[in-house]
């Protein structure tokens, strides 16, 4: 756990420096304030393809190793993934509202394919609580960890893909479409909410060692109360 | 008995069952006909609207129907019939190609039918030349619906919400399939390429062909 409290702070004061540089950088001409939003969506966008690429890599190494720490790292990466891209989502919203005059567009292909992917991973989410057995559970989880990482490059590429309203990515090979200072305060929120990534992907690990310790406490919902058969009731 | 003869029994075998049963055509189509009744009733009576709707209701309720035709129940294989294959020796590939043969078969069958049904209550307006193509868009779709339901039945097998559950898991990866699907038939009306949407469909369905096979043995174990 000492490990995680450190990963925690580091992130915590990287987080800070990022807060900070998200306040103090110039704002676009047009969209004024509302520019600021880009520094939280682009790196919680980020955060999760990395989630679910390391979920897919997780798995792929539990179906060769089958050791419990890669099914543990698995889970813990799409919680934290599902929570980052549910962030991006809702902060891409907001700034959809205020820019475009409304929240959801259909004009634009990646926040319908974001919220696909989002839906791969709560079914994701729903295949493991499903699963009672800790091995059926790592092996099905596995499987379908490895498959729905196609999302990531759909949702990723969807831009170049499909004629949209969502803008091509900032920072491309030969420059970036934006100011070194706006560069920097989204680079630095970048790492900040990589360092957060790893810090809560670490605790969720913890916290599954800890669950597994006390497996075989608890029983599936619908399995802790039994209905009595008649043939078993005694005449009262 | 070589890989194909496995896989094609398996697909016979699948396809008698279903004969006998019937879930496909005496439930799964009178269900989703009455999804398209309810279209309309819930649009009120706005004929070119009911008319302009027509395709995308199609491709909306054939995926999400068709999707149940792979995870019909008689495609849920018992314990006892597991464990007879595994002691048989058949190829887990050969189960997952002949699985996914047989449901091929009658979602195209399905979608036919929904089609059919769908022409009839919505006479929707279609550019000409548009069989050949949408034919084999409907192809093309329900193997890759039968690809992926047969995947999510494999990962959910024996649970207690085995058909919700593969549902959800199928239902958002089943996008690109709408798209491809419903596209061809939009680029055939706006006079443009509708290459690129069959070359989508077909990547999805190897893909999801290379995920079945390369996986074949992960989940025969996951089922057991």
């Amino acid at each position: 756990m000492k490990r995680v409290r450190i990963l925690m702070a580091i992130a915590a004061a990287a987080m800070v420096a990022g807060l900070y540089l998200t306040l103090t950088s110039p704002t676009d001409r047009l969209q004024g304030e509302f520019t600021r939003i880009v520094n939280i969506h682009a790196p919680s966008m980020w955060v999760a393809f990395l989630a679910f690429g390391v979920t897919a890599l997780a798995s792929i190494l539990w179906l060769v190793r089958k050791t419990d720490r890669w099914d543990r790292i698995a889970e813990a990466s799409v919680e934290t993934g599902v929570l980052f891209t549910a962030t991006g989502l809702f902060t891409g919203m907001v700034w959809g509202q205020a820019v475009w005059g409304r929240a959801w567009d259909w004009a634009d292909p990646r926040m319908a394919s974001t919220a696909v992917m989002f839906f791969v991973y709560i079914g994701y989410l729903a295949l493991r609580r499903a699963t009672p057995d800790p091995v059926m559970r790592a092996r099905r989880s596995a499987i379908l960890g490895a498959i729905a990482v196609v999302q990531v490059p759909l949702v990723y590429f969807s831009v170049n893909l499909f004629r949209s309203l969502h803008q091509t990515q900032s920072i491309r090979p030969d420059g970036a479409t934006m100011p070194d200072e706006m560069v920097i305060a989204l680079l630095v929120n970048f790492l900040a909410f990589t360092l957060l990534y790893v810090a809560l992907t670490a605790g969720r690990v913890e916290v599954a060692k800890a669950e597994e310790s006390r497996s075989g406490e608890t029983v599936p919902a619908g399995d802790a109360v039994a209905t009595p058969l008649l043939s078993e009731v005694e005449d009262v | 008995m070589t890989f194909w003869d496995q896989a094609i029994e398996i697909s016979r075998v699948d396809l008698r069952v279903e004969r006998r049963m019937g879930d496909v055509l005496r439930i799964i189509l009178p269900f989703a006909v009455i999804a398209l009744l309810v279209f309309p009733l819930a649009l009120g009576v706005d004929l070119s609207a009911i008319t302009e709707l027509g395709p995308a209701v199609f491709w909306a309720i054939g995926v999400l129907f068709g999707m149940q035709v792979a995870l019909r129940q008689a495609a849920d294989d018992r314990p006892e019939r597991r464990d007879l294959y595994a002691l048989l020796g058949v190829d887990p590939a050969a189960r997952f190609v002949g699985r996914t043969m047989s449901g091929s078969v009658l979602t195209v069958g399905f979608m036919i039918a929904l089609l059919v049904a769908t022409f009839v209550l919505y006479s929707p307006r279609l550019p000409s030349g548009w069989p050949g193509p949408v034919i084999l868009a409907v192809l093309l779709t329900a193997v890759g619906l039968t690809e992926l339901g047969t995947l999510a039945g494999e990962v959910t097998a024996g649970l207690r919400s085995r058909t919700l559950l593969a549902s959800l898991i199928v239902a958002p990866l089943a996008i690109p399939l709408v798209i491809g699907g419903s596209q061809t038939l939009e680029s055939l009306t706006r006079d443009t390429s509708i290459l690129p949407w069959l070359l989508l469909l077909v990547a999805t369905d190897l893909a999801l062909a290379v995920a079945g096979v390369a996986l074949a043995r992960p989940l025969e174990e996951a089922s057991r």
